[in-house]
């Protein structure tokens, strides 16, 4: 079932009662439709069988464009003026129109049904939601073909009113609901469930693949993906790592309260990138990267897109891992002769971000300063954050003379500027603070606290900022809030130490996963603690 | 109510109110409706019950918040003794001390190069070239061939038996248990342990001594853990100490055939994969990993694995094999297959499915 369907459900629950006895016509139905579904008879009816002969579709249609869900500015305005009740001109009290003759009654005060009885004409179309009805079952009923062309009229409507595509929840097929009936005992996942939540055993050194375990499943999309099925795979072997990342979704939604054994998963993740491979103690950044990259790489059988088309191109495939981990990073180089831009624009999975402390200084942002900055140390009272960290990364850097570049324009070697912005953000953005410095001089970790915020708004750091033409209509604002979901830290030195991480499994509720320990933790925990990264969901997604 | 046309200019204020307000309600009555029929279509398409979950069952599922305690109730650090099943070499391993292993059986660990030359060179002693020539890239010679031409002959013979068990390829893997497509492949040999008969049950010595030599050794008092053909030891003195520990009825050495009969995959856990990995089959098995001895002894409480013993040694004392193999010529026998020895399988993981777990 679909988790997020089922939460929405809970919650329409109480008023929904409330509602329907304002209604008490539909209460009456609703008592009906109960038992009726009990005793599994179908939702649509013999009746409908006597309307559905000859050219029934075209009228059905045009009765659904003209009087239900009108598209165009005009046929609203015909619908307006002419959906009356033919026998008392009200335009309210939900009105209906015959099926079999052009009638208007409403319902309220029966006039609809008084046409039905003396015409015989037994089945009337509601004409603000669609739904037919038939006087003698007298209930609404729901038959696959008419809804079939129902729901074609309103995605065509809602596409002339310039809505574009809107989002409709799950229904199950009839086998699912078959099998949802023989297997009564279900999962909800409330607020208070520790479904979705499983320790994971340390495998020796492990500790950095089990916080990013922990963080990958519970990236909300990711989880969806997989826990409803969506992986196909096409590898001939065993090997798939996709294959064992959906198993993985099946021990942490099982209920299962023992820790889980990741041993499969770090075989396949070490057989497939060599390079991580070694029981050394390792970078959980490096393991998050080539995670991504074997997952990517696995994706292959679901790299279709709504056209039936297989983007198989390394740099533009459209499996999962694409849609949520992939973001554009714009560079731009400003020749300062001519001041012609060359841009570029490359794929990320992540932003790996410098501190101050490290070797490169971090203050001042940019070379004209920052408000009354000086050269040297951290100048601004109060913590570094996260905010600071993006601002530095996304600051035009001016490349020195003995970096320069050929520019197009002046056709010679000139300074420049470079800049780096985020052209496409990703659903899920991970940031990683450079807090481990392997200089020719030192290698050492930098402790350095910064902070990061609940929410994030990616506005300053977009591309279209600086894009003279581009600007961010208000009504998309919310289209770059972010929020934290996840946080992996390092306790330690740089040559021993031990991940936990932290993750987010409703609003405000945090655990910490200390391998095979999962205990909850506050927000006050999470955002006091050190990081090393960061992870973070977009908060209202958008439809392509 | 009829329609009609009505310019809003020259209204006073309440009226303008009052339309306002009668629009407004029009929404809310809109709204609300379509609520209702979204709700009578649920029920009358049968999906309104989803909402409906078993509270009882869901009581087990609260997130406990108290002081030295998970979220599901459990103690701290109550998790040493997890195994697995290495999916290189199938051997089940201790889950604390996996990757350290799988980074030596994977030969990708700083000292895989060194061992593997060792193995290498001790190989070349023996006449079993063959068995170089089915490596794949991931299966590095954890192991030590000085007997490894016998002892995989023999083992050998046993998969190639149709009633085995373990040619079934269709047991689900599951993490942390059992899979039947075992392999077993020779371990690394450990010249130092052996096995203290004092601590075995009858059965298991049995079903030990029907893979293992087993003489006992006067300085430790451990029993040898290598083939039945070691040539430390003659056969003589292995009936001799068949006769000491088990009775008089095993006068001939059994065959070393015995498959298990792994019933496949009950929901056992990895003590007993090591207790039939132990005992049946894999005949030069010797409790090289510390851990994986340390869990064998464990399973003398284990009942599942008794009933494997039990069943292969009912035809034991003929000498012949729990499968029924033939003995005696049957090392000769199998060589020709040993074509499709020393891959590593990989269990097949069952595809994944929303319904497979449904209860």
């Amino acid at each position: 079932c679909n988790g997020a369907w089922l939460q929405r459900k809970q919650h329409t629950l109480q008023p929904t009662y409330y509602v329907m006895s304002l209604y008490p016509q539909i209460m009456f139905c609703f008592g009906r439709a109960r038992r009726s579904s009990r005793c599994g008879s179908p939702a649509g009816c013999s009746h409908v069988n006597a309307y559905k002969v000859d050219n029934w579709r075209p009228n059905l249609r045009v009765i659904y464009q003209c009087f239900v869900w009108s598209g165009s500015a005009e046929t609203r305005r015909r619908k307006a003026k002419s959906c009356i009740c033919h026998m008392c001109g009200a335009h309210l009290n939900r009105l209906h129109s015959c099926l079999y003759c052009v009638f208007f009654g409403c319902f309220t005060k029966k006039h609809i049904h008084e046409h039905a009885k003396n015409k015989r004409h037994n089945l009337a179309i509601d004409l603000l939601y669609g739904g037919i009805y038939c006087f003698v079952c007298q209930d609404y009923i729901y038959d696959k073909d008419m809804e079939q062309i129902a729901k074609e009229e309103q995605r065509k409507a809602w596409k002339l009113q310039g809505v574009g595509e809107k989002y409709s929840t799950w229904e199950p097929t009839k086998r699912e609901l078959d099998l949802l009936r023989h297997n009564p005992k279900r999962r909800k996942m409330t607020t208070n469930c520790t479904i979705g939540l499983r320790g994971l055993i340390n495998l020796g050194n492990t500790c950095f693949m089990n916080c990013i375990v922990q963080a990958l499943t519970h990236t909300p999309l990711l989880r969806d993906f997989f826990l409803s099925d969506r992986h196909k795979c096409e590898m001939q072997s065993n090997s798939c790592l996709v294959c064992e990342m959906s198993q993985l979704f099946q021990e942490f939604y099982s209920g299962h309260r023992s820790p889980h054994i990741p041993f499969r998963l770090l075989h396949l993740v070490w057989t497939h990138a060599r390079h991580l491979a070694g029981y050394e103690q390792q970078d959980a950044h490096e393991f998050l990267i080539a995670a991504l990259d074997v997952l990517h790489r696995h994706c292959k059988g679901d790299t279709t897109n709504d056209n039936g088309k297989k983007a198989n191109n390394p740099n533009h495939c459209n499996c999962i891992i694409d849609q949520i981990f992939t973001g554009g990073l714009q560079s731009d180089v400003t020749c300062q002769v001519c001041h012609g831009v060359s841009t570029t624009i490359d794929p990320f999975w992540d932003i790996s971000l410098d501190l101050p402390g490290s070797s490169t200084p971090f203050w001042p942002l940019s070379p004209g300063g920052d408000g009354g900055t000086v050269n040297g140390e951290s100048h601004l009272s109060g913590a570094t954050t996260l905010t600071d960290c993006l601002r530095r990364f996304t600051r035009p850097e001016h490349l020195g003379s003995s970096a320069k570049i050929k520019c197009g324009g002046c056709h010679s070697y000139q300074e420049s500027t470079k800049q780096l912005t985020m052209k496409k953000l990703p659903i899920v953005a991970c940031f990683h603070l450079k807090r481990f410095e392997h200089s020719a001089k030192l290698r050492r970790k930098i402790t350095t606290y910064v902070s990061f915020p609940l929410e994030l708004d990616m506005t300053p750091f977009m591309a279209s900022r600086w894009a003279s033409t581009n600007y961010l209509p208000p009504g998309l604002y919310v289209l770059v809030r972010y929020a934290l979901f996840a946080v992996v830290n390092h306790q330690g030195t740089l040559e021993s130490g031990h991940y936990t991480s932290f993750i987010r499994q409703h609003k405000d509720q945090w655990f910490k996963c200390d391998d095979a320990i999962i205990t909850k933790a506050s927000i006050k925990d999470v955002l006091d603690s050190e990081g090393y990264l960061l992870f973070y969901h977009k908060q209202f997604l958008e439809y392509e | 109510m009829k329609m009609e046309n009505m310019s809003l200019s020259g209204l006073d204020n309440t009226k303008l109110e009052a339309l306002a307000q009668d629009i407004y309600s029009d929404l809310v009555e809109d709204a609300c409706l379509g609520l209702c029929f979204e709700v009578h279509r649920a029920v009358k398409q049968g999906y309104f019950f989803l909402d409906d979950t078993d509270q009882e069952s869901m009581k087990d599922f609260e997130i406990v918040d108290q002081p030295g305690v998970d979220i599901f109730g459990q103690v701290y650090n109550q998790w040493k003794n997890k195994e697995c099943v290495c999916p290189n070499c199938n051997r089940s391993i201790a889950a604390s001390r996996f990757a350290p292993h799988l980074e030596k059986c994977l030969g990708m660990g700083r000292n895989s190069s060194r061992i593997a030359n060792r193995r290498i060179a001790s190989s070349n002693n023996t006449n079993n070239k063959s068995e170089s020539d089915q490596e794949d890239n991931d299966d590095v010679n954890d192991n030590d061939w000085s007997y490894g031409s016998e002892k995989k002959a023999k083992k050998r013979k046993s998969d190639k038996n149709p009633n085995s068990p373990r040619r079934s390829k269709s047991l689900k893997h599951k993490n942390g248990e059992l899979s039947s497509s075992v392999n077993t492949d020779p371990y690394k040999y450990n010249y130092n342990t052996g096995i203290n008969y004092e601590t075995l049950g009858p059965d298991e010595l049995r079903s030990l001594l029907t893979t293992q030599c087993g003489v006992i050794s006067e300085h430790t008092k451990k029993m040898c853990t290598r083939s039945q053909r070691c040539p430390q030891h003659t056969d003589q003195q292995r009936r001799a100490v068949r006769v000491f520990l088990l009775g008089l009825s095993a006068t001939s050495l059994p065959d070393s055939n015995t498959a298990v009969e792994s019933d496949g995959y009950d929901a056992s856990d990895g003590q007993v994969l090591m207790s039939r990995l132990q005992w049946d089959g894999s005949s030069d098995i010797s409790p090289s990993d510390s851990a994986s001895s340390k869990a064998s002894t464990n399973n003398s409480d284990s009942k599942k694995p008794k009933k494997k013993k039990k069943t292969s040694l009912n035809s034991t004392g003929g000498g012949g094999g729990g499968s029924g193999s033939v003995g005696g010529s049957s090392s000769q026998g199998c060589l020709a297959g040993q074509a499709n020895r020393k891959k590593p399988k990989l269990p097949v993981p069952p595809a994944p499915s929303i319904y497979d777990n449904l209860n």
